[in-house]
């Protein structure tokens, strides 16, 4: 055990923060043309995933011909937390550097890395994950849109929903039924469809919180044709793929997940001088007391991440990652509501654009996102308690 | 930042709980609590594998290991629920005597043949700084009055670190007594392994370790902060282990033709309790780390170590207590000499409400701006 890094990593540290100040893009940039949804790439993010990519900061565990420079496990956790800190996002669309992408490198084939996967590291094109379904959300493999293989055709009928940024992204890593006589795990496939194929029609849901920018969609999918090529892996494969994929996301999400407490969580200690002069003595140690149960759960929650974190390291498993994906949600939704409630009845002024920020009620409820989406908290608990703990079904 | 354990760590903790599932059962730790067994036995046996040298450093006959050791061997004491004194002498007294440089003393604990605590809190309040205790200097030495509570295996210990104030110039210093020269009252009450008492000085003769001057108060602090970490981990030990035994009945416990474990009910309150024991466990290894290292954030991290064993024995050992149903609330079952560890260990050393305060105030949170700066300069 010990609390820092070596030299060598900390020099990795020093490295990259020259580079970023040097080619981020700027703030006012940013707030120019954000992202509109998980899938939508402006101009500022095309140019910074290039640059993140020709530079080897991309993803910099993987090799320089994929956006890396083949750095460790402590290097890519000192790169995420400068990250961080800079408050720029690594890319305007996660499931398609997270998930989409490294699939494709394990799965897909030499054709579909070409033509997919290397545009999306180069801000070229946006992906998004067609998973959930009406009827197969938590219980994904209940998944029922129909791939049926035609010749050298896939004709694919069904309907996708909470599929993220579907109306910006330019292609659905779809998962389809492909045969319906098998168990329902054994029957899974997954296909590359282009969003701008005929007989796809997204539907942007308007959500809680910034109704004029939704990120999540139903999907129509009426008689799509897509050629056999875009079979991604084996027919029938697409459940073990799928664990596969969303391993690669999960393998960060936790940091991921700590850092943003901790971001969320300096911001709300810049709104607490101010605030804690307005309140009478009493309504003060309330308040204090509440702000310091949020930082407890903040270090407690860096502690647990970096545990995990330093197990992964060693073993290439860290059985925590239920834990955090649950605990860092919830953290994050109590510090957004603590937030929201401490600023008073201004935290219900609507926020510019799409911003998430500290101390609006806003904020609060998009945390949501966190404890619904990827496995509801209840599932994370029921998995935690089957997987981990070992209790029956 | 690694908060993982070395496998020479994981071996001596592996060591020390196979000792003691050996020699200190339940049956043992029920006839303490009956009154039928005492700890005379198992002390010998901790002497023979130097575990009280643990953290003695080797110049003065010790192993010299680090306070990590030092936690995981409290950690493993609550899981056992070890009577005896070597948690006050290993967590307390010792950390103490390196501070203050005192090499007999040290020397005669690493052979076993002395046995001490700190005798910190007046009037049920563990404070780091005395209220009432006052040090006074005779020609050649100190004399030491007042009255000390909840001091742990203060009823059996050989010797007290006292903290006290002196009159004169009001710097609080660190004092030596002699168990002889102290009026012992035991409180064992509803935890006697812990072997609690009350002790009061009158006029007492007393040797400084730690003379009161203008940067005592910090040197002493250090060895306090030892001790409130160390009870966070005795407390997170006893609650792992009431984790695991409530764990294991609802994985044989049928009742509606299902064991109680299948419910959804149970399994969500497993999953928090797994969180809360692996949260404290997580923030304990930080702030044991932080001690081992002398990092700058040490304070802010005992604070958050004790205040996160308070969130878990509090889940931990209601939950334990509740889900093991009516047989867990008989004094025969054996669950309760974990739970009431696990409370012992949450008031013993200042409670989660302290702890809470004195973070409050380390964060500054009225002039925030700096503070965090600071944190986060800690962190990186």
């Amino acid at each position: 055990m010990k609390l820092k890094f070596d030299d060598s990593v900390e020099e990795f540290r020093v490295e990259f923060i020259a580079w970023l100040e040097e080619n981020r893009p700027s703030k006012d940039e940013m707030e120019a043309a954000p992202a509109r949804s998980s899938a939508s790439s402006p101009p500022w993010a095309r140019a910074w995933a290039k640059r993140l990519f020709d530079a080897g900061w991309l993803v910099p565990g993987w090799p320089p011909e994929r956006g890396g420079r083949n750095a460790g496990a402590l290097e890519t956790l000192v790169y995420l937390e400068e990250l961080s800190r800079s408050g720029v996002p690594r890319t305007t669309n996660p499931q398609g550097l997270g998930i989409v992408a490294p699939s494709l490198f394990d799965f897909g084939n030499p054709a579909q890395i070409e033509q997919y996967a290397m545009p999306l590291l180069r801000g070229e094109l946006t992906a998004c994950l067609g998973m959930s379904e009406p009827d197969a959300g938590s219980d994904l493999a209940a998944l029922k849109t129909r791939a049926v293989i035609d010749g050298d055709r896939i004709i694919l009928n069904g309907q996708k929903v909470w599929t993220s940024g579907a109306h910006d992204a330019d292609f659905c890593f779809m998962f389809c039924r492909t045969d319906v006589d098998v168990p329902k795990h054994k029957g899974i496939s997954i296909v590359l469809v282009p969003m701008n194929a005929p007989g796809i029609t997204p539907r942007p849901l308007k959500e809680i919180v910034h109704p004029d920018f939704p990120d999540l969609n139903e999907v129509f999918v009426d008689d799509v044709d897509v050629p056999l090529t875009n079979l991604v892996g084996d027919l029938n494969n697409g459940w073990r793929m799928a664990n596969a994929s969303l391993g690669h996301e999960r393998s960060m999400v936790w940091l991921m997940g700590v850092l943003g407490i901790e971001a969320a969580m300096r911001d709300l200690i810049e709104l607490v001088p101010t605030l804690l002069d307005e309140l009478s003595p009493h309504e003060r140690a309330i308040a204090v007391d509440d702000i310091v149960d949020l930082h407890v759960d903040m270090v407690t929650a860096k502690c647990l991440g970096y545990r995990g974190f330093a197990r992964y390291v060693k073993t290439g498993s860290a059985p925590e990652q239920s834990l955090m994906k649950l605990y860092a949600s919830e953290v994050r939704q109590r510090l957004m509501l603590t937030a929201a409630e401490l600023v008073g009845p201004s935290s219900l002024a609507l926020s510019e654009g799409i911003g998430e920020s500290v101390g609006s009620m806003e904020g609060y409820f998009a945390t949501f996102a966190g404890t619904i989406s990827a496995g509801s908290s209840e599932i994370q608990r029921n998995i935690i308690a089957e997987k981990i703990l070992g209790l029956p079904r | 930042m690694d908060l993982e354990l070395s496998v020479d760590q994981i071996e001596l903790r592996d060591n020390i709980r196979n000792v003691l599932e050996g020699s200190c059962t339940r049956g043992f730790v029920r006839g303490v609590y009956e009154g039928t067994c005492d700890a005379d036995h198992l002390w010998k046996q901790m002497v023979e594998l130097y575990w009280p040298a643990l953290a003695v450093p080797e110049v003065h006959g010790g192993l010299g290991l680090s306070f990590v050791e030092v936690a995981l061997l409290s950690e493993e004491l609550g899981r056992a629920t070890a009577p005896g004194p070597l948690l006050a002498t290993t967590s307390q007294f010792t950390p103490m005597l390196v501070e203050a440089g005192a090499g007999d003393m040290l020397t005669q604990v690493a052979e076993g043949a002395r046995t001490g605590s700190l005798a910190v809190a007046e009037a049920g309040r563990w404070s780091r700084v005395p209220r009432t205790s006052v040090a006074t200097r005779t020609s050649d030495s100190w004399t030491l009055t007042g009255t000390k509570t909840d001091v742990l295996s203060g009823a059996t210990v050989d010797s007290f670190v006292v903290t006290a104030v002196d009159g004169a110039s009001g710097n609080v210093g660190a004092f030596l007594v002699d168990a002889s020269d102290a009026q012992i009252t035991p409180t064992a009450g509803l935890e006697p392994t812990l072997e609690l008492a009350d002790v009061a000085f009158a006029a007492s003769d007393a040797a400084a370790i730690i003379a009161p001057a203008s940067d005592s108060g910090p040197r002493i602090e250090r060895a306090l902060e030892q001790a409130e970490v160390a009870m966070a981990f005795n407390t997170v030990g006893a609650c792992r282990r009431i984790f695991e035994e409530t764990l294991d009945y609802a994985k044989v416990r049928v009742q509606y033709d299902h064991v109680i474990g299948s419910y959804q009910a149970l399994k969500h309150r497993f999953a928090n309790m797994y969180l809360a024991v692996e949260r404290a466990t997580a923030v304990c290894y930080f702030a044991a780390i932080a001690i081992a290292e002398d990092d700058p954030g040490r304070s802010e991290a005992v604070h958050i170590a004790k205040i996160a064993a308070g969130d878990c024995q509090r889940l931990v050992a209601g939950d334990g207590l509740q889900l093991h149903g009516g047989i867990g609330f008989t004094w025969e079952h054996d669950l309760h000499f974990l739970l009431k560890r696990a409370k012992a260990g949450e008031l013993l050393c200042g409670g989660s409400a302290a702890h809470r305060a004195a973070l409050a105030e380390l964060l500054d949170l009225r002039h925030a701006r700096s503070a965090t700066v600071m944190v986060r300069e800690v962190a990186s």
